[in-house]
């Protein structure tokens, strides 16, 4: 009876804190935080989109010149304009996933549910999986931050969520390039989401504004409608493999259209003859006033505006605070980013193994981030270009580090400082180009070679050196951690600015082009055209194929504008004024700096002038 | 057993008491208790349907809309002229359209118990009517039809206000909600403007959402079903969005046009 009085005390008393906390918060009471979120709607459950609206588009596919309804600016209506569909046809395209702005309106059913910790039944994610090229969201409802601006993009990119009344709110970030419509209209890797979850019984609208600035004059708002099911739909798997869709096409071939010559765009204004002003989209055709207007010349807009000069808007993911900020990769493979370049190590039962020296600034703090994932020293450094951003802290680095591989050995005999300081490697054309810059000589390779790849087991792992030539200078390689499947590109791949095709040392377009193809020959993507082998830029965020892939593609792009220039015999000048970028700008261009637009596309008119 | 039942309604009893100190008082006056405010100039953000909202389509060009045979049938024989001349020239501009169009909206309150919605195309008002609100047209003699409002509001599992106050277990701290609005008695009009069209017999359900975004900026969301067994073969879902205006900016309603 005790034990009964006692169970019913504590049941009053639970209901009772209940009944206050429910009914009405104390005063001066923070808000709900995300850290703990009141479920105001459950999203459990299957979802089929309602193709009521746009169904063309979401369905068979749009028209190739359609952007009706598209905020675009100019680099995004010149990209879809370049933008030939059998670009699809190449190996690494054939699998892209939709990025999640796209997944959400498109084709296909979906199923969402919800996962909560065992112990407390606190939400800690909503799951959000779609028929559709298998896109898998996670809505993360524990309070995490975002990841920092230089971790991996993906198609879903990274959400978190928290109720808002009767809505699910969520913000996404870390998305990858992708598409707004299947007719090429590009999705940036700098946009990001707010959306809106509204679940009414068994109908769920969605509402997504994307703000991608490279590619948008303003904001894109979507809604889809969701009619609920209540059987599973089965059929969830899309299986996709990559193969050979166009035999003997040269690796340097990706199709698109010069500007202006889009066969999409006159097909579509004989088609659509009441419709045609405002089909190449824009901000303004997507306003009241844009309807009572006369009609727009859209012709002009299938061109770059001449003389305008647009710089980049992407984000830096490169810190500035002054510190080396470390990051996983995979496995013994770190990142470490902050001193004006990307630098990886490599670290096991044998002295790390570290991919390049950033400027120097902060040699220390490297030095010193290095030592806390391994207490052994430095005994190897890769230099993938003789550039001071490769190279700069290579000899604090160096000096720190000892290279036990070699002591008491021969060369021990021979040379008593072997061993003394960690090994450096790289092609001999690092070693020279350093040599005549007058670096020294505790900063240069020693251990050189001249032709493909270095090779080297360590700390468990197959390391491989690949020499591309002519790419960026003509000393460049890039490295491969086999095991853990981690290509390090140096300066050949970044994902902040227009490759730095070094002519006066050895740079040349197509062995840049070449290099790309190289990395990609040994890529493998995990799932769906992302993950697996994973890249590190000389610059920028951990990406994978996907990136190389769409850096290739410009640079491929770009040339052929260029190129086609100089067969008609533009000069120079009138190839800049040409714009060959434009579609390019707002993600990769520079107006000031080291390496500025026009000092690009000279780069690649020189080395086609050769 | 007693003493479990008696701490029960004990704690319920409290529980009730503290809701009706501090909990959700009693009915108020729609307006007072609106949840969300949707008063204000809004301007259409047209990026879907694109082509057949900011143009009226050609004849035959009907994607996207789940069409009865009937429908078809009469769509075919659209058009605009005999609008015209029938004075029936606002027939694209009836409920069941005039939120698709290219125009702005400006919401207000008409009294505490009836919202007003004016429309910049074709110059419609619509009146939504809570429990209690100015009475509608006699229903079939207007455009838009008799618009009964009620606020969706978030409700636990036990409903608002049941037992615990608040909503319901686990359901306590969130607030806000949407504008529900039922119209029927509407005279028939089309869907769009190249007469596809909904009968006298429709009921169209809207659901008014109100987002308040990083920035700053205000979306409405007007999430609408439309079922008309006559000529929809199921029920017609689309959401449409609308940006706040600060002002009145570029207000400038226009009269009706059949072409």
């Amino acid at each position: 009876m005790t034990s009964r009085r006692s169970q019913a005390v504590a049941l009053a008393a639970v209901l009772l804190a209940g009944a206050r906390t429910l009914g009405q918060a104390p005063p001066g009471a923070p808000p709900p935080t995300a850290q703990a979120p009141s479920p105001a709607i459950d999203l459990s459950g299957y979802w089929t989109p309602a193709l009521h609206e746009d169904s063309t588009e979401r369905g068979a596919g749009p028209e190739m010149a359609d952007y009706s309804g598209l905020p675009l600016n100019e680099a995004g209506r010149l990209f879809a304009l370049s933008y030939d569909p059998s670009r699809l046809t190449l190996r690494h395209h054939q699998c892209d996933g939709y990025v999640a702005p796209y997944q959400m309106r498109a084709l296909g059913n979906s199923r969402a549910w919800e996962e909560r910790d065992p112990h407390t039944h606190q939400l800690v994610a909503i799951h959000w999986f779609s028929q559709t090229f298998e896109g898998k969201r996670t809505i993360w409802m524990d309070g995490r931050p975002h990841p920092p601006a230089y971790a991996p993009h993906s198609w879903m990119g990274f959400s978190t969520g928290r109720f808002i009344g009767t809505a699910l709110a969520v913000r996404t970030t870390h998305l990858k390039q992708g598409w707004f419509t299947r007719n090429g209209v590009p999705e940036s890797d700098q946009a990001t989401l707010q959306e809106f979850f509204v679940r009414r019984g068994d109908h769920l609208t969605h509402t997504v504004v994307v703000t991608d600035p490279v590619y948008l004059e303003e904001p894109l708002v979507r809604t889809t409608d969701y009619s609920r099911q209540p059987v599973d739909h089965q059929n969830w798997l899309f299986p996709c493999d990559d193969g050979e869709q166009v035999l003997d096409r040269a690796p340097d071939n990706v199709p698109s259209y010069l500007f202006g010559q889009n066969p999409g765009v006159a097909e579509y204004r004989k088609k659509h003859p009441t419709a045609q002003s405002g089909h190449l989209g824009g901000g303004a055709t997507i306003h009241p006033a844009f309807a009572s207007a006369g009609a727009r010349n859209e012709s002009a807009l299938e061109r770059p505006v001449a003389g305008a000069r647009v710089s980049s808007v992407a984000i830096s993911p490169e810190p500035t605070d002054g510190d080396v900020h470390v990051f996983r990769i995979r496995d013994n493979v770190y990142m470490l980013v902050g001193d004006g370049g990307n630098i990886v190590v490599q670290v096991g039962d044998e002295g790390p193994f570290v991919v390049d020296t950033g400027t120097g600034r902060l040699a220390d703090k490297t030095i010193a981030a290095i030592a806390r994932l391994s207490p052994r020293p430095i005994q190897f450094i890769a230099n993938t270009s003789f550039h001071a951003d490769r190279t700069g802290g290579n000899l604090k680095l160096r000096t720190s580090g000892a290279d036990p591989s070699v002591r008491g050995t021969f060369f021990s005999l021979q040379f008593p400082g072997a061993g003394v300081g960690a090994t450096i490697m790289g092609h001999q054309n690092v070693a020279n180009r350093m040599s005549d810059a007058k670096a020294a000589a505790d900063a240069l390779p020693t251990d050189t070679y001249l032709e493909e790849r270095r090779r080297t087991f360590h700390n468990g792992d197959a390391i491989e050196l690949f020499w591309t030539p002519n790419a960026v200078t003509d000393g460049d390689s890039f490295v491969h951690f086999r095991r853990a499947d981690v290509i390090v590109a140096g300066n050949v791949f970044t994902t902040t600015r227009f490759p730095f095709i070094d002519v006066a040392n050895g740079g040349t377009v197509d062995g840049e082009i070449r290099a790309l193809n190289d990395i990609l020959a040994k890529t493998v993507y995990a799932h769906q055209g992302q993950g697996g082998t994973l890249v590190v830029p000389g610059h920028g965020y951990l990406s994978d194929e996907h990136e190389v892939v769409e850096y290739r593609d410009m640079v491929v792009i770009v040339r052929d504008r260029i190129r086609a220039l100089v067969r008609a015999g533009a000069t120079l000048e009138q190839v800049k004024a040409a714009r060959p970028t434009a579609d390019y700008d707002t993600r990769y261009g520079a107006l000031t700096g080291p390496w500025t637009t026009e000092m690009f596309v000279e780069a690649i008119f020189k080395t086609l002038r050769k | 057993m007693r003493a479990l039942l008696v701490s029960i309604v004990l704690a319920s009893s409290i529980a009730v008491a503290d809701a009706q100190r501090g909990g959700p008082p009693g009915p108020q006056l729609p307006r007072v208790a609106a949840p969300i405010d949707l008063t204000g100039y809004w301007a259409p953000l047209i990026t879907e349907d694109w082509r057949y909202r900011v143009v009226t389509p050609p004849p035959g060009d009907y994607t996207s809309v789940p069409m009865s045979p009937a429908a078809r049938k009469i769509a075919a024989s659209w058009d605009p002229a005999r609008d015209e001349a029938a004075g029936e020239q606002c027939r694209g501009y009836g409920v069941g359209g005039v939120m698709r169009l290219p125009g702005r909206l400006r919401i207000s309150w008409q009294d505490d118990r009836t919202l007003k919605i004016e429309t910049e195309a074709g110059s419609q008002v619509r009146t939504l009517a809570f429990a209690g609100g100015t009475a509608a047209p006699t229903p079939g003699s207007d455009w838009q039809g008799v618009s009964r409002a009620s606020w969706d509001r978030l409700e636990g599992p036990m409903g608002a206000g049941a037992i615990f106050g608040g909503g319901g277990f686990g359901a306590g701290r969130a607030t806000g909600g949407s504008l529900k609005v039922v119209t029927t008695g509407m005279k028939p009009g089309y869907l769009r403007k190249n007469g596809v069209p909904y009968s006298a017999d429709a009921v169209i359900t809207e659901y008014f959402d109100r987002f308040d975004l990083d920035g700053g900026d205000v979306l409405l969301v007007v999430a609408t079903e439309t079922v008309d067994p006559m000529y929809l073969s199921q029920p017609y879902w689309t959401s449409t969005h609308f940006k706040k205006q600060a002002n009145a900016t570029g207000w400038n309603p226009t009269a009706c046009s059949a072409r």
